[in-house]
């Protein structure tokens, strides 16, 4: 018999590791780790094969195989080894080798891990254990991504050192968030040593902070997997924060001993797993693991995995040879072939240019609207840059040629139109949406749909009368653009051309869910382990796009509904896998639908932007245009340096400066490279003037979703004061009858109240709220219930308003990871605690659980709050007292009490026993402060309603247009609505939110007399007619304000919606039919998270602002021929009265009413004559916006100035 | 002369002109949801099939016998799947939970397959099926899946079909008028109580019996054929007793082995999730059998318990008020004293039936929860204000699976994105497991695509559950001063070998606690057996006096003061009971005396044969006494 050996084999997503171990001495006597390139069945064999070259003496009945990693389920079967779970074996795997670790992290290729070891009652050392779900990057795969990205070669990677002195803005949540941010630091040209610091700061931080469940890492914390073993900056990096935290939670760690023991990287770090293994298997009984040697696992490899596929796909893309090539015939886009010119020969055209995210394309039109040149080039970060290479390249290319280029306009669309518009006076600066537009109506007249996939976003424009009706943008997340497809290529090693033809070989497709690519990711992993293809892959990854596209980002299943002709453009449109999957979809789902893909797919926004200007230069007669040669010769300096970092905030965006020369001599500026719109200033007195301006323009055109969250935490006037002791009060009295009937009878009494050094107390109280979720719609009764029990209002706290840099200070003390609203409510508690306890401190911190909140929605099944809002403060609760009492250890209390909204009588009995002790309190005196605070809340209402009415009266009058926030309450904080109204507020329209429409019924009858009539509600405020399961009071109003706005002409939305918010999800549907039927316009920002996703703000901006100037023309269009109806009204009447007069006289009879209602007529009619005077206008124009909130008529209506 | 009706001559030409200037009426179309009021008439009911669904299948199952009993054509859909998610995912919201998609899409999956596969309209469809599900009211989205079935029932082709609302609290919401299709009588309501609680009890049985069992698939077997013995018996209105009665015959028969140490696995979580059994949790209760664990379900009756409970704290919550508040909780215009005695009520009758239908069917020892103590322990971290999903149960069952022993490992299943469980449970967990370090708790999300993450958390925490396992039953062993084989060996023959063995709670593993009341007993001889039997009856007696007897007696001090709302109840709410209980009782001596299917050929065999007999004097026939058998 031959000396036994065991095996563990760790088979991850990108490496197989193995070890061989001697069973008595449990030494290593062989290892080695390799990567798999996602053929792991093929690696396994091949180490099997190697080791049994090692141990040759060692008979197969000797060899015990233990197995373990994400891809090691499958390969357990074919050799005979006996599966072990990875978290298990790392952890025995520490437990045999370091019996003093505390705690484990360990980062894989796909997955983290997280173990902290906890000591149980009876002394046992038990390992808690967690793993990143499936949204968190911060992963193996996502560094090696962003490491090729960065294009630092390994070899210097293990030579740099961690600095945190500059660090960028990284979203490490999601692993494509992460690559598009790495992207774009590398094209503002941060140096690679930063963005790698700055990524693995990220990615240390999301771990330390979502990872842990809020708990402590205890030392000795063992750093394990490959990324931790090979990057000496990360290693560095967990060094330098996880010490940071022990500070700040007052940990006790042992200060004397080095960083570098207390947070170790062990030996052979990388096989831990696969050692882990081996010891499970000593733990087993002898038969367990038997080695059953290589020809199963051969067989599995050529057989096995095929076998178990069949079932679970689905077809392939396409059925047979003759329906591809029909297809390819029929869609392939043309191959463009450039305009040949003759030497001598005047080119007159326009020239339109989209600088794109990832790459920028310019087109050369000929004055029919023909297009003949195209260039492109990849971004380089620089707009100047790449504008001067575009031009260049057309102009020589149209010289070499031996014809002239004579340029008649330059109209530019994306990121780079506003500095172009600037600096070499382009004509036209259109969004990209709008561009997309005019390039498809162009080629196609008159369409429904146009759906433009591009590498990073996904636009898709729904169509009426040649314009935009509506519009649906991709969020920040990536599913279904073009990058997915190019990283599924990169997967394979295939460049992106050759995807379809390979996907097209493929004779079954595997069955991908939609969603996020990262989702989509772990999904080709698990197929790829089933035994997938990769052509199979590539194709079911093909037939996910249309489904991400039309389920997951425009959420439209019915298609037909959009209309029949669809357009599909994009650069995506090469890829024909895409598009005969897209195609297909739609087909499918749109019956007797039209499909057309746009011969210019990659340029349609170029060719967009040069069809109108075309336009606009044919109008005009001329061009403002510096000249093609002016802009190629364009100067301009760049500046990268000390200086041109950005202080607004701590994130310290390292910016870079380009300075264009105008025509006139003087220099635009174009600012790159900043995370956040504080960079888009040089200087403090620069920042002082932008807020300025925008301050200037706020006061003309009022912001109630701004003013709503100011008053909603202000000192509270107009409170009654305390009644004086024994003053005459009523009270009941409860009696419970023998049939078990509960009796209240009143009586009267005196009024009880405390003495007045009990008040004294009171006065000094300090109480911290955190400023969150449905704090925001009862702030003012809080500060009235407090103020009135006579807390001095200095000394009721409210947190600070939410932040990026708020949350990044105090967002680690989470164990759950819901929406970002109330997820950030913890940093909200860490800002109480680290800020406003320091500076005075606190007596007790109060954060009710909201079950019922105030709600003006009628005849509503009930009025809850969603139930992760109303349980947070308990979240909070155990947050903060899990390993420390983070209330006791300050001598804070703290108060989470349950409160209704609907039950008034329970609400008073709750508070007086909450609050009896700490404050003394009589139960006379709580129940008077809840009655102050009632009417506090109603005077706050009506504040803010007075105000939204007098803009509604003021914008119907001048035919323009309001918008209306729709949200939940907690969206007026500026820190989740990421300043969203204030971008419109800014372009002059007046921003309502929900609580500011009046709720008088009286008022609102004129909009729902229809619906009244017909008998489908009861009251205005009824929304049973659309949603009868009302029971979220947040989402009922937010339905209630879309009807609202349905029904009101001048009133516009748009909706802001959070990240994973469950009770906003039943109302997408019922918003879409409203919003639709009525044709209301509409925009919406829905997913909203931690990090303010600039970009897409931007072009949403301005796409909606391109409708809602359409939309306020069709206003005044409206309202000059409702004018014009009147005056021809009056003009008959006047005729009609006049012959009626003539009738009377023939009888010789006369009638005073009637000659009385001549003559106003008369005076009517000569009064429109004066109102059509060529100066009306101007007047009128001079009015606008000049609505000043706190003036109004006597009557609370119409504000004239 | 005609006289000029001027307002007349001028509407018209208002009309003309708002044409000439394409103006148009000014009235706005607005959209209003027509599938709001659903109609199911009783003209409607013989051409009508309800479909049902949601919950398990054994439950489903015998919702559908109940059903068709009471004259409706019924079917249960099939158990949700990656297909019923995908159809849900495509004609749903985005951003829903995943039992919104399975069970959304399950039911469109199913219409379409009728369309499609079946050749039917959609109109044909829309007027000949109609869909029974369950609704609530908040505060989590259970109480919005109604509107995403509207949206996804328009969305796929099928606008105006019917979903018919059986609420959790306050019976079926239908529109009225004309005589309904769906009697919501007393017997409906006892109907599917039936269903429900012979659901539970066959379920916990087989999940009891399986682990254990000699021969694999022997529970399998026996436990569909103690399905279709009650399905029948609802079907054609038969007894249900009696055939609980046979389906205890069928797990009779499971040959079991108690002597494995398995991990005792509770699951816990989202309703529906830890619930269903098939695609919509990865197949988890079975997964777990296969990973060597016995798995501990929740039941139905324990959400009727909380109901019941939730109902009684809130209405002696607000009983002292100095008014009543208006609200779905306020006891404005409510007669508190009737309300409770009818919860008392209702809460006895259901654990006595619960129970004696459990005993019955061999369902030994198992307890519905004590809600007052599950509220108890759960409140300090979880308020019990927030009423969301399992409510405070999840939180509080794990704190007692610890303190009691009830199980080695506390698993908790809940979809991604779930409100109550991921996003607040999850979170006062971790200060519990903080609070309670030797808990093996384990918190996982589905989501619908790749199991083998699912499958990997949850091992990792049966690893060491297995070993918590493993060490209590070789210390039993210990203890016990025997073996395995010695044991067996004694067992084999006696009442112990039966798979309605149930040892006293002691441990968290059932192997261990059989090695402990059985291992004394292997070789204590005769009379040292009786004097353990004697010894434990003793100690029975003794927690009778001293724990049970001062537990109900504190019960009836709480429920006296209601005694004469209790007598008012039953003369006021219950007389409407009365017939249904007069017919269970009629259909139970009926089900003693009347032979079943197999016993009435024994009869009639017996019959034809006698009646070729020459005639003989009269007695009592043969055949018939295996009915008393």
């Amino acid at each position: 018999m031959s000396k036994p050996i065991v095996i563990g084999m760790d088979v991850g997503s990108t490496t197989v590791k193995a070890c061989v171990v001697d069973p008595e001495s449990k030494e290593i006597l062989w290892h080695d780790y390799e990567r798999h390139h996602t053929k792991q069945p093929e690696k396994v064999l091949e180490f099997l094969i190697r080791i049994g070259q090692a141990f040759p003496e060692v008979a197969r009945e000797d060899v015990r195989l233990f197995i373990t990693g994400s891809g090691g389920g499958p390969l357990a079967t074919p050799t005979g080894a006996k599966f072990v779970q990875e978290v298990n074996a790392v952890t025995l795997a520490v437990e045999t080798l370091h019996p003093d670790a505390g705690s484990v992290i360990e980062l894989g290729g796909q997955d983290a891990k997280i173990i902290i070891f906890k000591e149980g009652e009876n002394g046992d050392k038990t390992a808690s254990c967690s793993m990143n779900d499936k949204c968190a990057s911060g992963t193996g795969a996502t560094i090696d991504k962003c490491m090729i990205k960065v294009g630092m070669p390994p070899a210097e990677t293990v030579k740099l050192h961690f600095d945190d002195s500059k660090l960028h803005h990284v979203a490490a949540k999601c692993g494509v968030f992460a690559e598009t941010d790495i992207v774009n630091l590398v094209k503002t040209g941060i140096p690679s040593t930063e963005i790698l610091c700055s990524l693995a700061d990220a990615i240390v931080m999301q771990n330390l902070s979502v990872l842990t469940r809020g708990n402590t890492l205890k030392p000795k914390v063992l750093l394990l997997g490959g990324p931790n073993t090979y990057l000496p900056f990360l290693q560095e990096c967990w060094r330098k924060r996880i010490p940071e935290i022990w500070e700040e939670r007052g940990f006790d760690y042992p200060k004397d001993v080095p960083l570098e023991e207390l947070i170790p990287v062990p030996q052979n770090a990388e096989l831990y797993a696969a050692y882990g293994a081996v010891m499970y298997g000593l733990h087993e009984p002898a038969e367990v693991g038997a080695y059953l040697g290589l020809r199963d696992l051969e067989r599995y490899i050529t057989e096995g995995r095929k076998e178990r596929l069949g079932e679970s796909a689905g077809p392939p893309l396409a059925t047979d040879q003759s329906e591809l090539s029909e297809f390819i015939e029929a869609y392939r886009i043309p191959k463009f072939e450039q305009a040949v010119f003759s030497p001598g020969q005047t080119v007159r055209a326009v020239i339109g240019l989209d600088g794109g995210s990832t790459s920028s394309k310019a087109v050369l039109l000929s004055e029919e609207g023909e297009v003949l040149r195209k260039a492109y080039t990849l971004s380089k970060g620089n707009p100047i840059q790449d504008t001067k290479d575009l031009l260049r390249e057309l102009r020589d290319g149209v010289r070499a040629d031996g014809a002239e280029l004579e340029v008649l306009g330059f109209g530019a669309t994306g990121y780079a139109a506003d500095v172009l518009e600037e600096t070499v006076m382009a004509d036209v600066n259109i969004v990209e949406t709008v561009a997309h537009m005019m390039s498809a109506t162009h080629f196609f007249g008159d369409i429904d749909v146009i759906c433009d996939i591009g590498g990073q976003d996904i636009k898709v424009l729904f169509m009426e009368n040649g314009d935009i009706k509506s519009f649906k943008l991709s969020n920040q997340c990536s599913a279904g653009n073009g990058m997915l497809l190019q990283a599924m290529a990169d997967q394979f090693g295939l460049p992106v051309t050759k995807y379809a033809e390979t996907a097209f070989q493929a004779e079954l497709a595997p069955k991908f869910s939609y969603g996020c690519a990262v989702f989509l990711d772990t999904d080709r992993v698990n197929f790829q382990k089933e035994g997938f293809s990769k052509e199979e892959l590539l194709a079911g990854l093909a037939q996910v796009l249309p489904k991400n596209v039309w389920q997951y980002v425009v959420g439209v299943p019915r298609l037909a509904a959009l209309g029949r002709k669809f357009v599909l453009q994009g650069g995506t449109q090469y890829n024909m896998a895409a598009v005969k999957a897209q195609v297909d979809y739609i087909k499918e789902r749109v019956p007797g639908a039209e499909v057309y893909v746009h011969p210019h797919s990659g340029e349609a926004g170029a060719i967009g932007a040069a069809m109108e200007t075309l336009r606009v230069v044919k109008r005009k007669g001329k061009s403002r245009f510096v000249g093609v040669d002016a802009a190629i010769d364009l100067e301009y300096t760049t500046k990268n340096d000390e200086e041109t970092v950005c202080h607004f905030c701590p994130n310290e965006c390292s910016r870079t400066f380009i300075d264009a020369f105008r025509p006139d001599g003087s220099t635009a500026r174009y600012i790159s490279g900043f995370s956040c719109e504080k960079g888009t200033v040089e200087s403090k007195e620069a920042m002082i003037e932008l807020v300025r301006e925008r301050k200037a323009i706020m006061k003309e055109f009022p912001n109630l979703v701004h003013y709503e969250a100011l008053k909603a935490f202000q000192k509270q006037k107009d409170l009654d004061a305390m009644p004086e002791a024994g003053a005459p009060t009523e009270d009941v009295e409860v009696k419970q009858t023998f049939w078990g009937q509960i009796k209240h009878e009143k009586i009267q009494r005196g009024f009880e109240r405390a003495p007045s050094e009990i008040y004294e107390q009171r006065r000094r109280w300090r109480l911290g709220m955190p400023r969150v979720l449905n704090m925001y719609s009862t702030g003012p009764f809080w500060m009235a219930y407090f103020q009135s029990l006579g807390v001095d209002p200095r000394n009721i706290v409210w947190s600070d308003e939410s932040g990026e840099e708020m949350f990044a200070e105090g967002g680690k003390y989470g164990s759950v990871d819901p929406c970002y609203p109330s997820k950030v409510a913890q940093a909200h508690f860490h800002n109480l605690f680290f800020k406003h306890h320091e500076e005075k401190p606190l007596d007790a911190i109060f954060f009710p659980i909201l079950t019922h909140v105030p709600c003006f929605i009628e005849h509503a099944v009930d009025h809850t709050s969603c139930p992760i809002v109303a349980g947070t403060p308990d979240v909070m609760k155990a947050a903060f007292t899990k390993e420390q009492d983070f209330f006791a250890t300050r001598g804070i209390t703290y108060y989470d009490p349950s409160i209704s909204f609907v039950e008034k009588v329970r609400m008073k009995r709750v508070l007086f026993e909450t609050f009896q002790q700490a404050l003394d309190l009589t139960e006379d005196e709580s129940n008077f402060a809840v009655d102050q605070a009632f009417e506090a809340l109603e005077r706050y209402d009506q504040d803010v309603q007075a105000k939204g009415k007098a803009i509604l009266e003021q914008v119907e009058y001048e035919n323009r247009v309001a918008i209306l926030m729709i949200g939940r309450p907690y969206h007026l904080d500026p820190g989740l609505h990421h300043g969203i109204p204030d971008e419109f507020q800014v372009l002059g329209y007046p921003i309502l939110s929900i609580r500011s429409i009046p709720k008088d019924h009286d008022w609102l009858r004129r909009f729902f007399q229809k619906d009244l009539d017909e008998g489908v509600i009861q009251t205005p405020l009824d929304i049973n007619d659309v949603w009868p399961e009302n029971y979220s009071a947040n989402s009922a109003m937010k339905v209630w304000a879309t009807k609202f706005a349905a029904r009101h002409p001048n009133v516009v939305l748009l909706d802001v919606s959070s990240f994973k918010c469950g009770h906003d999800a039943p109302t997408f549907g019922i918003i879409d039919r409203i919003v639709e039927k009525s044709a209301v316009p509409y925009s919406a920002l829905h997913d909203l998270d931690a990090n303010k996703p600039g970009g897409s703000i931007k072009i949403r901006v301005k796409t909606y602002a391109h409708s809602l100037k359409l939309h306020e023309e069709r206003l005044e269009d409206i309202a000059k021929k409702k004018d014009e109806l009147s005056r021809r009204i009056d003009e008959k009447r006047l005729e009609l009265l006049r012959m009626k007069q003539e009738q009377l006289a023939s009888l010789k009879r006369r009638d005073p009413a009637l000659e009385q209602q001549i003559d106003e007529v008369t005076a009517r009619l000569s009064a429109y004559v004066r109102d059509a005077d060529p100066d009306k206008d101007a007047r009128e124009k001079a009015q606008k916006g000049l609505i000043k909130l706190g003036k109004k008529t006597a009557d609370g209506g119409l504000v004239r100035v | 002369m005609e006289e000029l009706d001027i307002e007349k001559e001028l509407a018209k030409f208002e009309a003309e002109q708002r044409a000439a200037l394409g103006l148009g009426s000014e009235q706005k179309e607005h959209w209003t949801d027509e599938m709001v009021d659903p109609f199911f008439s009783a003209k409607q009911k013989a051409h009508t099939e309800i479909l049902v669904g949601g919950l398990t299948m054994a439950h489903d199952y015998l919702v559908e016998g109940g059903l068709s009993g009471l004259g409706y054509t019924v079917r249960s859909l099939d158990c949700p799947d990656t297909k019923a998610l995908r159809f849900g995912k495509e004609f749903g919201n985005r951003g829903q939970c995943n039992p919104t998609y399975f069970t959304v899409g399950n039911l469109v999956k199913e219409l379409c397959r009728l369309r499609d596969e079946e050749g039917m309209t959609a109109e044909h469809i829309i007027e000949h099926y109609v869909f029974l599900t369950a609704g609530a009211c908040g505060p989590c989205r259970f109480g919005m899946y109604v509107t995403e079935y509207r949206k996804a029932l328009r969305d796929a082709g099928f606008d105006g079909f019917r979903v018919l609302l059986f609420q959790q609290t306050g019976g079926l919401k239908q529109a009225s008028g004309e005589e309904l299709g769906l009697k919501l009588d007393p017997t409906f309501f006892v109907t599917i109580g039936q269903c429900l609680f012979a659901g539970d009890i066959l379920n916990l049985l087989s999940y009891r019996v399986r682990p254990y069992e000699v021969q694999e698939g022997a529970t399998d077997r026996a436990f569909a054929a103690a399905k279709k013995e009650v399905y029948d018996a609802l079907a054609k209105r038969g007894s249900i007793l009696m055939a609980l009665w046979r389906a205890r015959k069928h797990f009779a028969g499971v040959e079991v082995d108690k002597l494995r140490a398995k991990p005792s696995v509770a699951v816990l979580g989202e309703f529906w999730a830890m619930t269903t059994e098939g695609d919509g949790n990865y197949h988890l209760q079975r997964f777990l059998e296969q990973e060597g664990a016995e798995v501990s379900i929740q039941v139905i009756a324990n959400l009727l318990l909380y109901n019941l409970w939730e109902f009684r704290h809130d209405t002696k919550a607000r009983m002292k008020l100095k008014g009543a508040d208006g609200g779905n909780f306020g006891l404005k215009d409510s007669d508190v004293g009737l309300t409770l005695a009818g919860l008392y009520l209702g809460e006895m009758a259901l654990r006595a039936w619960w129970q004696g239908w459990a005993h019955l069917t061999g369902l030994n020892a198992h307890h519905l929860p004590d809600m007052d103590l599950v509220a108890q322990a759960g409140h300090s971290f979880y308020n019990q204000e927030l009423r969301g999903g399992e409510g405070h149960m999840e939180v509080a069952k794990l704190i007692l699976n610890v303190v009691k022993n009830k199980a080695h490992m506390t698993l908790s299943v809940k979809p991604f994105g779930c409100m109550p469980s991921s996003g607040v449970s999850d979170g006062v967990q971790s200060v519990v497991t903080e609070r309670y370090p030797d808990a093996i708790f384990c918190a996982v999300e589905t989501s619908g695509d790749g199991a083998v993450n699912f499958y990997s958390r949850v091992q990792m925490f049966l690893f060491k559950a297995r070993q918590r396992a493993q060490a209590e039953y070789e210390q039993a062993l210990a203890e016990a001063g025997v073996t395995e084989d010695e044991i067996r060996a004694f067992v084999k023959g006696t009442r112990y070998a039966s798979p309605f063995f149930k040892p006293p709670h002691h441990h968290a593993g059932t192997g261990a606690d059989f090695v402990r009341h059985v291992g004394p007993l292997v070789k204590a001889g005769r009379l040292g057996r009786a004097k353990i039997h004697a010894t434990r009856f003793a100690a029975s007696v003794k927690n009778a006096v001293t724990k049970d007897l001062p537990a109900s007696y504190g019960r009836l001090r709480e429920v006296a003061p209601y005694l004469p709302a209790l007598v008012r109840y039953v003369g006021v709410e219950a007389r409407d009971y009365l017939p249904v209980i007069q017919e269970g009782l009629e259909k139970m001596v009926e089900g003693v005396i009347k032979p079943n299917d197999e016993e009435q050929q024994a009869i009639d065999r017996a019959e034809e044969a006698t009646s070729m007999m020459p005639p003989q004097p009269v007695r009592a026939p043969a055949a018939s006494l295996p009915v008393m058998a």
